[in-house]
């Protein structure tokens, strides 16, 4: 059984390398001819760009049917949601230039940086402009020169993202590397790992160890990525994957004992015993910086540094003011264990509505005035009737990468141990069912065979 | 006489290697923003340097790079002169290696 895993395993390794291995076929017209953008992969690729524009890369929302309180006939995602990991969106912070700070600084900033288009076809455009400002060769070039991708303002005072459409990127391209989707996925929150804390080194990750990359488990088709249910990744492109798929059953293991716990717990709730990054911001107080410029106060751990908190997901999410994360029960029929990192935030919220309010990073950027952002997203947002008022948001992140070698994968006693990583207690099990979940009885023979072969 | 020589001379050895352990156990941990003014990486890619300017006092420090992701991204220009980074560094002598070094980002 695990032989076969293993067979599995490299199978999905070889398929990642070898197709890394040849060269584009597109390569020798591209040296010929030079790059001109999507219209010059679509001589050989027609329909390639429109096709890219219905994606969530591109519209940064979707339609989304698993949350509480939300229109389901409208689109939510980076574009309009506002939370407390990053209290804004790519509305209120459209990438633009702030105010000068005291030692007469600027710079630019907005969300919508991370988006593959030019800004002048910003997030959710169509057309045939659209189209020719797509980015295609930040995600399928291995030689992109990052330096030509950049913020910069135009003679007439529009702000454009400039790209690497140089004849040598474009003329080594293919699937995309770890490398390439970590462009935008390592600093989303704020900076490298603050936001998903997992890192995709060699070291860290028994996948890429064994040369297993984002695609490799993300097998996207035609432009759509598939996505799991993390209680704060709502838009999809309506693709849903688990760890349990071509390259995993869901009862993987040679040894029974395992099999028998996948029914009521996730796969990540074992192998990513780990996670890390930022755990607490307050939107309300930035700190000063040496280049003059504010930032949000921010409590961040290393990868690999913060224990996850493990509880009942049906994959449905619970969405109030206060409170975003998973919904679900031992009882439900429905629910697993999962892992999940507690993020607390500290905004404003509006005390007319009671709802939490978003801000425009530009003011407290250069000034760190907090509430001149909340006036200026207001004021975008078209609200007029509102009182500020401080006030936390707890929030849920799924814990879905860097999966830890196995020999540290949570054993029998890491959970059936009396001070175990699982609060048996709040997941719903009674006293008398704790007594039992937490007696040697159920590992005890088993861990004295393995230490005796270990020794 | 001889016996008493070669006792001093251990115990000679000994302070001098004491003495560089807490030579290298008192290596400073020191942080900074600053603003790269020069990247150079060595021949063999394994290491680079940069140079910073405190964007506090302006002084010019250099420090050695050698995690792969970091020169990773000396190497495709994610990270070129005229970004502005945070770095913790060791300062050990004249050297000072990095610890950890990222470009300034807000959120
Ligand atoms: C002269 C024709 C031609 C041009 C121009 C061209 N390609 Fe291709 N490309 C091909 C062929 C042929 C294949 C292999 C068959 C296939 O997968 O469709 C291919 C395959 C690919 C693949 C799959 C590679 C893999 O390893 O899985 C990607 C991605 C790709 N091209 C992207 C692009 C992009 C981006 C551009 C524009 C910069 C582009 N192509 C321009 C002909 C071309
Ligand atoms: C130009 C920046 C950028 C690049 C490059 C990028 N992403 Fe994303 N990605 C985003 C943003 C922004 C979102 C969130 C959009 C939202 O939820 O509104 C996202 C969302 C996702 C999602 C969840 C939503 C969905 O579409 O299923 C997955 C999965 C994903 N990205 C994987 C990848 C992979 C794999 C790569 C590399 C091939 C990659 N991304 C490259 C910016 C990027
Ligand atoms: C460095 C790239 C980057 C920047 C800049 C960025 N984000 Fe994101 N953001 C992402 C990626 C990638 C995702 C999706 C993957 C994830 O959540 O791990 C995402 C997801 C989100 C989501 C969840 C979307 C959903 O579908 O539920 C929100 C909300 C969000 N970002 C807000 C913001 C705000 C507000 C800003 C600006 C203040 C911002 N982001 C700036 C990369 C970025
Ligand atoms: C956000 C990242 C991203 C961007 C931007 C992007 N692609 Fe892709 N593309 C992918 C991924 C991921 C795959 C799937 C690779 C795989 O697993 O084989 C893919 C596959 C392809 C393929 C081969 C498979 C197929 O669907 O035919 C072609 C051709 C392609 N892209 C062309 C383009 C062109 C042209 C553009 C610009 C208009 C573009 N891509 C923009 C991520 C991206
Ligand atoms: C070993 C397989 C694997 C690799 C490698 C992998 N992912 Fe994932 N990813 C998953 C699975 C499985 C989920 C969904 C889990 C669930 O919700 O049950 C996921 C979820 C996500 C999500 C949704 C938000 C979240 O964190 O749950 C994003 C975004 C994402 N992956 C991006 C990436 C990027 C970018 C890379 C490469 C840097 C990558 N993934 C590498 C398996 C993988
Ligand atoms: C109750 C904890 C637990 C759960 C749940 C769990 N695993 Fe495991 N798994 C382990 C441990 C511990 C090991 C290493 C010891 C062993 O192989 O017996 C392991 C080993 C593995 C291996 C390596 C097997 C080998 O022989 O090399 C794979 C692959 C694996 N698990 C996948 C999964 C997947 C996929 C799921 C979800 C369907 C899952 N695991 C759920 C604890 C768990
Ligand atoms: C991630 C934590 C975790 C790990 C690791 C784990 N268990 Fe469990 N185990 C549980 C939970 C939670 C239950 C209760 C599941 C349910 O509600 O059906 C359970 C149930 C059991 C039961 C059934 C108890 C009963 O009477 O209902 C046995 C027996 C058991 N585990 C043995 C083991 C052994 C042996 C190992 C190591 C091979 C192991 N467990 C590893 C969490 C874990």
């Amino acid at each position: 059984m695990s032989g076969r895993i293993v067979a599995i395993v490299l199978g999905c390794a070889m398929l990642a390398t070898t197709v890394q291995a040849k060269d584009h076929p597109g390569k020798e017209q591209i040296l010929k001819d030079g790059y001109q953008g999507p219209k010059t992969c679509e001589t050989c690729h027609p329909g390639k760009a429109r096709e890219f524009l219905g994606t969530v890369h591109w519209k940064h929302a979707s339609k989304v049917d698993h949350v509480d309180n939300i229109n389901p006939n409208e689109e939510y995602g980076m574009k309009n949601r506002i939370y407390t990991m990053c209290n804004g969106n790519d509305i209120v912070n459209n990438l633009k230039e702030v105010p000068p700070n005291a030692l007469g600084k600027t710079k630019f900033t907005g969300c919508n940086t991370c988006h593959p288009g030019d800004h002048t076809s910003d997030v959710g455009s169509t057309g045939s402009e659209a189209e020719q400002s797509i980015d295609c060769l930040i995600c399928h070039s291995f030689k992109y020169d990052f330096s030509k991708r950049k913020a910069v303002k135009t003679k007439d005072g529009k702000i454009v993202m400039t790209q690497d459409r140089s004849t040598e990127a474009a003329a080594n391209i293919g699937k995309p590397t770890i490398k390439n989707c970590m462009v935008c996925h390592e600093a989303a929150g704020g900076g490298a790992m603050i936001k998903r804390g997992f890192s995709m080194a060699k070291e860290a990750e028994v996948h890429v160890s064994k040369g297993i990359i984002c695609v490799d488990c993300h097998q996207v088709k035609n432009h759509k990525f598939p996505t799991g249910r993390d209680p704060n990744n709502w838009a999809h492109d309506g693709i849903y994957m688990t760890c349990v798929g071509e390259c995993h059953s869901a009862k993987p293991h040679g040894d029974a004992a395992y099999n028998k716990h996948t029914d009521k717990i996730a796969c990540q709730t074992c192998h990513i015993p780990k996670t890390g990054g930022a755990f607490s911001k307050d939107f309300t107080k930035w700190e000063k910086q040496a280049n003059g410029f504010y930032e949000p106060s921010t409590l961040k751990r290393e990868v690999n540094e913060t224990t996850p908190v493990y509880s009942w997901y049906n994959l449905t999410v619970s969405n109030t003011p206060q409170f975003i994360g998973p919904k679900g029960s031992r009882t439900d029929g429905k629910s697993k264990i999962y892992p999940f990192k507690i993020f607390q935030g500290k905004a404003y919220f509006n005390k007319k509505d009671g709802q939490l309010m978003s801000m425009d990073f530009a003011p407290p950027i250069a000034t760190g005035d907090t509430l001149a952002g909340v006036a200026s997203a207001a004021k975008i947002l078209g609200i007029k009737d509102y009182e500020p008022v401080p006030g936390w948001q707890t929030i849920y992140f799924g814990s879905n990468h860097q999966v830890t070698p196995k020999n540290k994968a949570l054993n029998c006693a890491n959970c059936h141990a009396v001070n175990g990583v699982l609060n048996f207690k709040e997941l719903g099990y009674s006293i008398k069912e704790v007594e039992k979940l937490t007696n040697p009885e159920l590992y005890f023979e088993k861990l004295l065979k393995q230490q005796q072969e270990n020794e | 006489m001889k016996k008493i020589l070669s006792i001093v001379m251990v115990m000679a050895v000994m302070l001098i290697s004491s003495l560089t352990v807490v030579k290298t156990a008192s290596a400073e941990e020191l942080k900074m923003t600053g603003t790269i003014t020069k990247i150079e990486l060595a021949a063999d890619g394994k290491s680079a340097t940069a140079v910073l300017k405190d964007s506090k006092t302006e002084a010019s420090v250099t420090i050695t790079i050698t995690d792969d992701l970091t020169l990773d991204k000396f190497k495709d220009k994610r990270i070129v002169e005229g970004d502005e980074i945070r770095t913790k560094y060791e300062k050990s002598g004249d050297t000072n290696t990095s610890k950890m070094f990222k470009k300034t980002a807000g959120c």
